[in-house]
């Protein structure tokens, strides 16, 4: 499955549906929805997974670089995620860092 | 034994990937073990792509080798980037791993994840040739 970045900003949440493989030839357009999102100055940021088939290393680049440009009271949160994406973000430490749920709100 | 050759681009991990998931079905590796082989593999390929050819101005392919023995499913990438040993980067530490996200820094876990999720890891250099060995062990 091709990889897209969705944004919709939801009041003033950031909802980026993320689709298919996110390895280092495609990040760039996750950063870029991150980017536009940036411009919105959102509350919170929702990444909804569930489709998220695969994530390498590039993709928690993009993370780091939301909560860099978003600053540290704009909570992240990781939906629907795969087992083996959460176990990529929890081996990186990056659980304690983003609220992990199924499904949302 | 498959081997392949593949022009060394960031497009082409998609290409890498799939050799390895189908060298995985082929020998029955369990879904857990395949993603974190895959993943290993795919992170390895990125930095060649990137930093062995790409930033050194330098072009070439990376050959994947898949191959069966009694014990373990082996992946082999070959490429004539150049010169890397994964093993020699530091790797964070717990206390780089629990920093905020804010205050992290944003390399090194590529090849963090690639040496953690492989049960062996082998590297070497012979005739200007990098080798990256990958080993998952078989049930």
């Amino acid at each position: 499955m091709a990889f897209s970045a969705n944004l919709e900003m939801v009041d003033s949440e950031a909802r980026i549906t993320l689709e298919g493989e996110l390895d280092a030839a495609v990040a760039g357009q996750f950063r870029q929805a991150i980017e536009q999102a940036v411009q919105q100055k959102p509350q919170k940021l929702v990444l909804f997974m569930n489709n998220l088939q695969f994530m390498a290393s590039a993709g928690l680049r993009v993370l780091v670089f939301a909560k860099q440009h978003m600053g540290s009271e704009v909570a992240i949160y990781v939906i629907g995620a795969i087992g083996p994406v959460l176990n990529t973000l929890q081996m990186s430490g990056f659980q304690q860092a983003v609220y992990v749920q199924e499904s949302y709100p | 034994m498959v081997r392949q050759s593949i022009p060394a681009n960031l497009a082409a991990l998609s290409d890498i990937r799939r050799l390895v998931h189908q060298g995985c079905q082929e020998v029955g590796l369990d879904q857990a073990a395949t993603y974190r082989l895959t993943l290993a593999v795919d992170e390895i390929a990125t930095n060649i792509i990137t930093h062995g050819y790409e930033e050194s101005g330098l072009s070439g392919d990376v050959v994947v080798s898949i191959e069966r023995t009694d014990r373990n499913l082996i992946v082999t990438l070959e490429d004539t980037g150049i010169a890397y040993d994964p093993r020699t980067r530091g790797m964070p530490t717990a206390e780089d791993l629990d920093k905020p996200l804010e205050d992290r820094e944003i390399g090194g876990l590529g090849v963090f994840l690639a040496l953690q999720d492989v049960d062996h890891f082998d590297y070497q250099r012979c005739n200007n040739v990098n080798r990256n060995i990958f080993g998952m062990n078989l049930a």
